[in-house]
């Protein structure tokens, strides 16, 4: 009965001690994504927004000539782009690198998704809701852009591009146009 | 076993249970809440009860932006709907066939067309009530159209569209043996962003506003998605046609329009 | 001794055809996307194969094994015939109609939405009715899991339940409670729009309903599974349950946690505040807990079966295992794949890491790893202990089945690696063609060949285990003797009352419930103005 009893103790014992690795892996995971979103201010969507996807195209910033890349005053950029069965609008969007870039995006219908290739841009683009991203893009590139949830028989049609272009080109763009896009004419 | 008190302090697991599990919801919500978006740099909240009502989910409005640009040229302002239509009446439908005498002369006595404009019978009512609009705010422009639609009322449009949508839809004008669907029509081009036609155009799936294609004249067709392709046509919303036809190339434009004049209707 | 036999045979083979039938279609959905198919033209055809693949793996698939699994752990724990058998019937009923009514409309093209619904995507009400009676008909039998465990209860006060039962019980409840928010989404928002009742729908609510089923849905998934690992594994190797009441935890454990954290699958959706994302965060990674509770509590078992065998030392113990008893193979390759996969699951459940992956084949090959994988490599398993208990046959084909179990392990590893890897590329999720002559895709062309090569396995590794379960039916009879579980270590006899029974369990699931999900689904209830246009499928609007 004591061996019985002893044995017990033991396992008894090194269930906590397991138990305390288990709580301790699991708080170093916490720790790990609160050091993350407090050391690089990463907060996924900081704000809900709401917009109706009816009237997108005939008033506010979703029309069709306000869409694109903005320059702000503080040397920033800002894109706006939406989604809708099977494009994107603008099809192709360029930013100059390494500027910081907000993304506004927002759904005229269904469930669309907004993914920029080998970049950490991602995200869900739903009726009704405007999505936004601040990103970055180091260096010169050009990236598929497609839409990563389905959205109906036309999903694997919907394919867009991003040109990130130096900054001196992305300038003598902005010199002659408010809301630039990299759409072949 | 059964006399130990469950819910209540002196149970050891109860105590245990509720002060851990609130305990980490606490401290996760006060991180959530309160820590991490006061430390954001990208987005400035104005003071911490906007930062914590953000985090909540409270809607919010847009940060002040730069004035929209708008464009020069006229763009559609038709909201659509696959509802607002529903329901023509025998009057509705009386009506239009009245206003539609004045149509004949290009669209047909019964909505076919014997010249290259587009036919009209059985067209999807909310197309043609679209497109009458849009002629009418100067969305979309021509010549002919333009100066007829200039003194169609609300009503006069509703009840048009509602009689050609009543109209049925008649044989092949257009005689050919129909061929295979080219590659354009049945796949489209992946990454050029042009996805098959019959995801919008056709039976099992169609996006309110696509217009019936089947049987129409393929001059008409290939006018028509190579003035997307330029923007000499823009009323469709948001881009939607003209960012398919600007990728299209030429050969592809004249397959995809003879593969639906040469469709059954 | 099973009374209800044929109840679970029905089970079980219903389970497993559809089982069968989806196997073939994701394989089918592998090629034709590949390079080595050509496009298929009409796309829609995909997609329709999506959705049949979708729902029958994850709503009626594991809904099966579970339910049937549980009336034969309801007779072999409790000791006695199951009470209410005319309900279970009706149950697999209901099941079996929801699932017919379902199919048809997929098969017809009138549903093609997928088996995540993606409301403002509206397909044919007959659709959803199917998948709300396949929800109902599991509730029965959720009904009747409770209504058997406070009979036995009842009849025997001072015995603690045994702990097959217990965490049979605790699945159903966290079942019956999951499935409330698919359910509240079905029900009154998109049937709704299905019948034409109602012409617009709040997406974003939708998605926040769904999430709430969707992450738990996998626990339920993984119920069987881990009754598995504690309550058969040990007995068929010839070993010892390390810990009774450290499995009752991680039972009781799951059902807190598994339901408070949906929302990391809307890290990347506009409708939700990011306080809660945090928080919805923070509660994934607590539930690993149970599963690292879990994962020392086996491998000790384990470890005692290898010592009973006469292995001494450090590791000596590792070869001393009866490595060619399928049960041992089974659950080795469970864990290898619960390891990768749960790897895999920290990615996703961090708030930043998970941007880079969001709904990329990435996760498409980490779900296929852990249910796939991992969990369902245990219901062959289940299936394989139970088999001579139902037939009364023997199951001896053991080749076969170590050559299913390897195929199934090689292959799902052969499917899911690549996948992961053209995940973090870039590559979307469920597209019907990839165009792999473009230079940005084609360094993805080989990736997506390994996993056809994948899934051409699992295939045949399927077909042996319908081989192995039929050739059961015909072998000689046998008398298999009574179904017994894993015995303890330390039996126990007695159990603190919060370890009997749920009451505490189920509290606080429903409370953290209430404070991670109450705010948000407020919330956007009260909005007035983001309620979308429907977009209906399947059928040309004029």
């Amino acid at each position: 009965m004591t061996e019985h009893a002893d044995s017990a103790t033991v396992a008894a014992r090194m269930e906590r001690r397991w138990g305390t690795v288990s709580i301790g892996i699991i708080l170093a995971l916490v720790f790990m994504a609160a050091y993350i979103g407090v050391h690089q201010g990463v907060m996924p969507q900081p704000r809900v927004e709401t917009v109706d996807p009816r009237t997108l195209h005939i008033a506010g910033e979703f029309i069709e000539s306000n869409l694109g890349t903005a320059a702000e005053p503080d040397g920033s950029v800002t894109v706006r782009a939406i989604g809708q069965q099977y494009s994107f609008t603008p099809q192709c969007i360029v930013v100059p690198a390494d500027t910081q870039v907000t993304i506004r995006a927002t759904s005229a219908d269904v469930i669309h998704g907004f993914l920029i290739e080998h970049s950490n841009v991602n995200t869900m683009l739903v009726p009704g809701y405007i999505s936004t991203i601040v990103t970055r893009f180091p260096a010169p590139s050009e990236r598929l852009m497609p839409c990563h949830e389905f959205c109906g028989a036309g999903h694997e049609g919907m394919w867009g591009r991003i040109k990130v272009i130096n900054k001196a080109a992305f300038a003598k763009l902005a010199a002659d146009q408010r809301r630039m896009t990299c759409v072949a004419q | 076993m059964s006399t130990e008190p469950r819910f209540s302090h002196r149970n050891r697991w109860f105590t245990i249970a509720v002060v851990v599990t609130a305990l980490i919801a606490a401290t996760s919500a006060a991180m959530g809440f309160v820590v991490l978006p006061s430390l954001q740099t990208n987005t400035r909240f104005t003071g911490i009860w906007d930062a914590i009502c953000s985090a909540a989910g409270l809607v919010r409005a847009a940060p002040a932006g730069q004035p929209v640009v708008q464009a020069n040229y006229k763009t559609t302002d038709v909201i659509l709907s696959s509802s607002t239509l529903d329901g023509s009446s025998a009057i509705s439908i009386g009506r239009g066939a009245t206003l539609a005498m004045r149509c004949t002369m290009c669209h047909g006595t019964r909505g076919v067309s014997e010249a290259d404009s587009p036919n009209l019978a059985g067209q999807y009512i909310m197309v043609i009530f679209k497109q009458l609009q849009d002629y009418k705010s100067g969305a979309r422009t021509n010549a002919v159209m333009t100066p007829r639609v200039a003194d169609l009322t609300d009503r006069d449009m509703r009840d048009l569209a509602a009689y050609y949508a009543y109209l049925p839809r008649l044989p092949p004008y257009h005689p050919a043996t129909a061929g295979p669907a080219p590659q354009i029509v049945e796949s489209g081009a992946p990454m050029r962003n042009i996805a098959p036609c019959a995801t919008c155009h056709g039976t099992l799936y169609y996006k309110t506003g696509s217009a019936w294609l089947e049987g129409e004249s393929s001059v008409y067709l290939q006018a028509q998605l190579k003035a997307f392709a330029s923007g000499a046509r823009h009323n469709d919303i948001s881009e939607q046609m003209r960012n398919i036809a600007r990728g299209m190339s030429s050969a592809e434009i004249e397959a995809a329009a003879q593969y639906y004049a040469n469709q059954p209707q | 001794m099973l009374h209800s036999k044929r109840l679970i045979l029905s089970h079980f083979w219903l389970a497993f055809a559809g089982f069968g039938v989806a196997l073939l279609l994701g394989e089918w959905q592998m090629f034709i996307r590949s390079p080595l198919h050509a496009w298929i033209g009409d796309p829609e055809v995909y997609y329709r194969s999506v959705t049949a693949h979708g729902t029958a793996m994850a709503y009626v698939f594991p809904t099966l094994v579970a339910m049937g699994f549980g009336y034969a752990i309801t007779e072999a724990a409790l000791k006695r015939p199951l009470i209410g058998g005319k309900w279970a019937w009706a149950g697999f009923a209901l099941v079996a109609v929801g699932t017919v009514t379902a199919v048809i409309p997929v098969s017809l093209g009138l549903a093609s939405v997928l088996y995540t619904f993606y409301p403002p995507l509206i397909g044919s009400p007959f659709y959803y009715i199917g998948i709300v009676l396949v929800v109902v008909g599991s509730w029965i039998w959720v009904a009747l899991m409770s209504v058997n465990l406070y009979a036995w209860k009842r009849a025997n006060p001072d015995v603690p339940v045994p702990l097959a039962m217990f965490a049979n019980v605790a699945g159903s409840y966290l079942w019956a409670w999951t499935a409330v928010g698919a359910a509240i989404e079905l029900l009154f928002q998109i049937i709704p729009a299905a019948l034409g009742l109602t012409t617009t729908i709040d997406a974003g609510l939708a998605r926040v309903f769904f999430s709430w089923t969707l992450h738990a849905i996998v626990y339920f998934w993984l119920m069987p599974t881990y009754i598995a690992y504690y309550t058969i594994i040990p007995r068929a190797i010839g070993g010892r349950l390390f810990s009774d009441p450290m499995a009752r935890i991680s039972f009781a454990l799951f059902l807190v946690v598994a339901m408070p954290i949906g929302v990391h699958h809307l890290f990347a959706d506009p409708e939700v505040g990011a306080g809660f994302k945090f928080m919805h965060s923070v509660f994934t990674a607590f539930v690993a807990v149970p599963t690292l509770l879990t994962v020392f509590t086996i491998c000790a078992s384990v470890e005692i079966a290898g010592r009973l065998r006469g292995g001494k030392g450090v590791l000596g113990w590792l070869t001393a295992l009866p490595w060619r008893n399928p049960m041992m193979l089974a659950v080795t390759f469970s864990f290898v794949m619960l390891g990768f996969g749960g790897a895999g699951g920290l990615i996703n459940m961090s708030y930043q890491l998970d941007a880079s992956i969001h709904n990329t084949q990435w996760i498409t090959g980490h779900f296929h790893l852990i249910f796939g994988g991992a969990i369902v490599i245990m219901y062959f398993a289940i299936a394989y202990d139970l088999w001579p208990h139902l037939t009364g046959r023997a199951l001896d084909s053991f080749e076969m089945m170590r050559m299913q179990l390897w195929s199934w392990f090689i292959g799902m590893i052969v499917l899911t690696f690549p996948w992961h890897y053209v995940g973090i590329l870039g590559m979307p999720r469920r597209m019907a063609f990839y165009d792999y002559t473009d230079p940005a895709i084609a360094p993805q062309a080989l990736s997506v060949i390994a996993s056809v090569i994948g899934g051409a396995i699992l295939v045949v590794s399927g077909a042996l285990f319908i081989a192995v379960l039929v050739r059961g039916h015909l072998a000689a009879r046998v008398e298999p003797g009574e179904y017994r579980f894993s015995i303890a270590v330390h039996q126990p006899h007695r159990v603190p009352v919060a370890l009997n029974g749920f009451g505490l369990w189920v509290s606080l699931m429903v409370a953290l419930t209430v404070i991670n999900y109450g705010f948000p689904i407020v919330h956007l209830l009260s909005l007035s103005n983001t309620s979308v246009p429907v977009v209906t499928i399947g059928a040309a609007g004029r």
